[in-house]
């Protein structure tokens, strides 16, 4: 089908809601560097934007099927990254590795090759299928997760597993399938409760007689969960203090009023005195008086909030519900599995980081620290979403290439 | 398989998201809309507040480094009446150990100043201060500070030279402020406060802290300076004692006449001034105030006393300077007491016929009165002036009294021009009348005897420079201050000496000057005098109504000296 190589123009209606939605990045953080020591953080993320332009372009122009081939060898090298951060990690949460001025963020970098990775064993399955194949998708993004979560960055973890299973539903895979394959997540939150871990199993044995598997892999699959349900406990323990107190924050922010909680209160102050139209661009006193936590990054939603009030919100998401549309209008268009795959990998990306970032800032998520894609500060957060972006473009234009 | 799911998974993925988009623009459409005005208001209400550190008070120390002044860790409890729930009163009340009533007194005072916190109670230790610290969140308004509260070793010896502190109440005084209120803590508080820490903070419409405040730097608190005194305070104790085994009032000051240092100002009867630092409560206040021997006063140098005999020296060195009489001039004999008009001027005994250093000895006043009128008032007055009399010695000391040295001027506008008259001059020349002056002069006017003139003014910190010589040099006649000395010589080595038989277990010279200073009630007795040996020290002792001066400030003269050089070798 070689012969079917054609192009599209450009998907404009995508463009303009990214210029939309980067123009809102940088006048909040414009906004948000007014009060912080830090003044410098505008002219950076302005350099990190001339980045994430030339991400972008490389994305757009990259080829698919190059694509394809190097991403196991991408998602090693990012998984090597990974490991590494463990040990010359520096900066917040030791999350960074700092190689003269530029400081990365590897776990930015991560959910690329998570996508890249997934999407290319998930379209390889489509030609090959594979006894297990799976589950050998899922052992290949476990290290990445494992080591993103250990950072300790669990948000960052759980954000990462999201995407992977929304790109197994592109895939085709029914609720059955998700539900077997995150069986041990579910386990571990069943087994808080009996009556939970009791209806948890009967669902498991219903899936698995549905699908007519044999004893041992029943035997795998309810041994493999009890065992991670009987294992929960001492894996609490041995969470960080921080997470296990988000956990039980967003259960019950008010438990704790001047710990994570009050982060979670004080953002609430900050979007609900926007009201309808907001306090005014850099008038916003939340963000004066240095109340909002991390306003430059993960609460950068709340400064937009507090200052262009209930308008400016519903401009920001539609920008974002219509950028959403036009990944997966991409997505359904590409002819080749990889290159769909990829796409709607990016669409999952976006949905998930808007969703648990401005659902913390509202108070209705825990606290996870997930950047706000366009808007948060960060530059390997910019120029890795860039890229992706790039790339759904691509998709988009070459559709018909396969 | 995939073909077929992808119009299925598009579906899935839009409505998803549509769902998860619907519940946030839901949310905030219930934050912003529902509740805009609510969080509008809380948002107002945030406000930064400004937290002043105490800087650590300065030690106050003596002249060998006995700390007589230190601070320790204390704490204060204040609310802010704007933000204080009235219905937490009963739960501050029980935590704070008081009584409702009077906490609800205190927050009622204070709630026409509404932003300004106002202070609960003070000096707590970190026991008393924990249970409501484990429950300050949950009481907006009540704040806990750091203010370390001065302590006072030997309080009871040096409560008069040190003073005290207190809460500073003036408007621009932080939270805990302290401030001195008399002696050195008072004069010297520039010195010993040092600069106080500035800290701000961002807090809540309750109050409650959120973060420091990034905009301006925070400072650091600077110490207050260490003020080191010329006092001795073994000596201080040792006079203080005295004083008290007398069971009168009375005061005791010793310098060295060579550097002028002040070694020992002590003041009895005297009070705790630890009191102050803890919070004096208005009863323990009532009894200060009306303790009839006025223990808060500090009769060293706030008392002003006629100077009755010991004036002679000042009388004589005038006499003999200005040549209206020589060693040898003899006037006519002491019977007890000089007629003047229709004035009887008595003396306390017949003398008889004799010189001026005989006339000191004895102290007899017939022959001032017969030759001081061979001068005038105001030359008397001007001579007193030079030996100190009659104006401050010191600036640290804020509450020295100037004394009063009567001139034609002043007897002009008590009396009238035709009030006064030569009998005036006869009862200065022999220290009464209107003449007044404090211990700290009466010792320094000593000590100009002792030195020749060439005595420094009298100074109480360590470290300042030597002042200037309290004496014009100009004024200076070295054969009249040897007349005078000989004159208090005798006073302790003849027979007949006012103090013949006090000083003669004491294994050095002294020489000395006894007064008595009249008054309604017993005489005050004044005893002042010089040792060169062991040291160039100068001491007055007065006991109010001692009754006769050589008889009872003599012998605490001698004892408190003795014990001084005795436990100082």
């Amino acid at each position: 089908m070689i012969d079917l190589i054609g192009r599209d123009r450009p998907d404009f209606v995508l463009l303009s809601s990214l210029l939309v939605l980067f123009a809102i990045g940088m006048a909040t953080i414009y906004s948000a560097s007014t009060v912080i020591s830090e003044s410098g953080l505008f002219g950076k993320q302005l350099i990190w934007s001339v980045f994430g332009l030339a991400a972008f372009l490389v994305g757009s122009m990259v080829s698919f099927r190059r694509l394809e081939e190097i991403s196991p060898v991408a998602y090693v090298f990012i998984s090597i990254l990974l490991l590494a951060t463990l040990f010359i990690g520096k900066g917040p949460a030791d999350r960074w590795i700092i190689i003269g001025p530029i400081h990365l963020q590897p776990s930015e970098a991560a959910k690329a090759g998570l996508i890249l990775v997934t999407a290319w064993w998930l379209s390889s399955l489509k030609v090959r299928p594979r006894k297990f194949g799976e589950a050998l998708v899922f052992i290949t993004i476990i290290p990445a997760i494992m080591l993103t979560a250990v950072q300790p960055d669990l948000g960052t973890a759980v954000s990462m597993l999201l995407i992977v299973l929304a790109m197994f539903v592109w895939a085709g895979y029914g609720l059955g399938w998700i539900i077997l394959l995150v069986s041990p997540v579910l386990a571990a939150v069943s087994s808080m409760d009996i009556l939970f871990w009791v209806g948890f199993v009967l669902i498991l044995s219903v899936i698995l007689y549905r699908r007519r598997y044999p004893v041992p892999i029943w035997i795998a699959f309810i041994g493999g969960n009890s065992i991670v349900a009987a294992l929960t406990p001492t894996a609490w323990n041995m969470l960080e203090p921080y997470q296990q107190s988000r956990l039980i924050t967003f259960l019950n922010p008010a438990n704790d009023p001047h710990g994570s909680g009050w982060n979670i209160i004080q953002s609430e102050v900050a979007v609900g005195s926007g009201g309808l139209s907001g306090q005014g661009f850099l008038q916003g006193a939340q963000k004066e008086l240095a109340f909002l936590p991390a306003r430059h990054t993960d609460f950068v939603f709340s400064v937009w909030a507090e200052e262009t009030g209930f308008i400016g919100c519903v401009i920001l998401l539609t920008a974002f519900l219509i950028l959403f549309w036009r990944i997966i209008i991409a997505a359904r268009k590409s002819v080749n599995p990889f290159n769909s795959l990829v796409t709607a990998g990016v669409g999952a990306y976006i949905g998930i980081h808007v969703f648990v970032n401005i659902g913390m800032t509202l108070g209705i998520m825990p606290v996870t620290g997930l950047p706000l894609p366009f808007i948060s500060y960060g530059g390997s957060q910019l120029v890795v979403v860039l890229f992706l972006l790039g790339l759904v473009l691509n998709a988009g234009m070459y559709w018909r290439e396969v | 398989m995939f073909r077929d799911k992808k119009q299925w998974s598009f579906v899935a993925y839009l409505l998803t998201v549509l769902v998860l988009f619907l519940v946030l623009g839901v949310r905030l459409f219930y934050l912003q809309i529902v509740r805009g005005d609510y969080y509008r208001s809380l948002s107002s209400q945030n406000h930064i507040r400004i937290i002043t550190r105490p800087a650590p008070r300065g030690l106050i120390s003596d002249r060998n480094g006995v700390v007589l002044a230190d601070s320790r860790p204390s704490f204060i409890v204040t609310a802010v009446p704007s933000e204080f729930d009235s219905l937490n009163i009963v739960q501050v009340a029980s935590l704070l150990n008081m009584q409702v009533d009077a906490l609800s007194e205190i927050l009622s005072e204070a709630s026409s100043v509404p932003h300004r916190p106002v202070v609960l109670r003070e000096s707590m230790s970190v026991e008393e201060v924990s249970s409501i610290a484990e429950n300050i969140y949950r009481i907006p308004g009540v704040l806990i500070d750091v203010a370390p509260l001065r302590r006072y070793h030997r309080a009871e010896d040096f409560c008069h030279v040190i003073g005290y502190v207190g809460l500073a109440d003036d408007p621009e005084s932080f939270r805990g402020e302290i401030t001195g209120r008399t002696g050195i803590e008072l004069s010297l508080n520039g010195t010993l406060q040092g600069n106080p820490g500035l800290h701000r903070e961002v807090v809540d419409a309750m109050g409650r802290i959120v973060e420091e405040y990034r905009g301006t730097e925070s400072e650091e608190p600077v110490p207050g300076k260490n003020v080191v005194l010329t006092l001795d305070a073994e000596l201080q104790r040792t006079a203080f004692e005295n004083i008290g085994k007398t069971g009168l009032p009375g005061a005791v000051v010793i310098m060295n006449y060579r550097n002028g240092d002040i070694l020992c100002a002590a003041s009895s009867p005297s009070f705790d001034t630890n009191m102050f630092s803890r919070g004096i409560t208005q009863d323990e206040w009532n009894a200060l105030l009306q303790n009839p021997e006025n223990p808060l006063y500090c009769r060293a140098w706030a008392a002003s006393y006629p100077p009755a005999s010991t004036f002679k020296i000042i009388t004589a060195y005038w006499l003999i300077a200005e040549d209206l009489i020589d060693e040898k001039t003899m006037p006519a004999p002491c019977y007890g007491s000089l007629t003047l008009g229709d004035t009887e001027f008595g003396c306390w005994r017949a003398h008889g016929r004799m010189n001026v250093i005989q006339a000191l000895a004895q102290s007899c006043d017939v022959f001032f009165y017969r030759t001081s009128q061979l001068g005038s008032l105001n030359e008397l007055a001007e001579y007193a002036g030079f030996f100190g009399l009659g104006s401050r010695l010191t600036e640290v000391l804020t509450d020295e009294r100037n004394g009063l040295v009567p001139d034609s001027d002043y007897l002009n506008s008590t009396y009238g021009p035709d009030g006064w008259g030569l009998g005036n001059l006869l009862n200065v020349s022999i220290g009464q009348g209107e003449l007044l002056t404090t211990p700290l002069q009466m010792a320094a006017m000593t000590g100009v005897i002792a030195s020749s003139g060439r005595m420094p003014l009298p100074r109480i910190l360590l470290h300042e420079e030597e002042r200037d010589p309290l004496f014009p040099v100009g004024a200076i006649d070295d054969f009249a201050f040897d007349i005078v000395i000989e004159g208090m010589l005798q006073t302790v080595v003849s027979r007949k000496g006012t103090l013949n038989r006090v000083f003669l277990d004491y294994p050095w010279d002294f020489w000395g000057k006894t007064g008595t200073a009249e008054c309604s009630g017993e005489n005050h007795a004044i005893v002042v005098g010089f040792t060169r040996e062991p040291e160039p020290v100068v001491i007055c002792v007065i006991i109010e109504h001692g009754g006769h001066g050589g008889s009872i400030a003599g012998p605490l003269a001698r004892d408190i000296l003795l014990s001084y050089f005795e436990g100082s070798d």
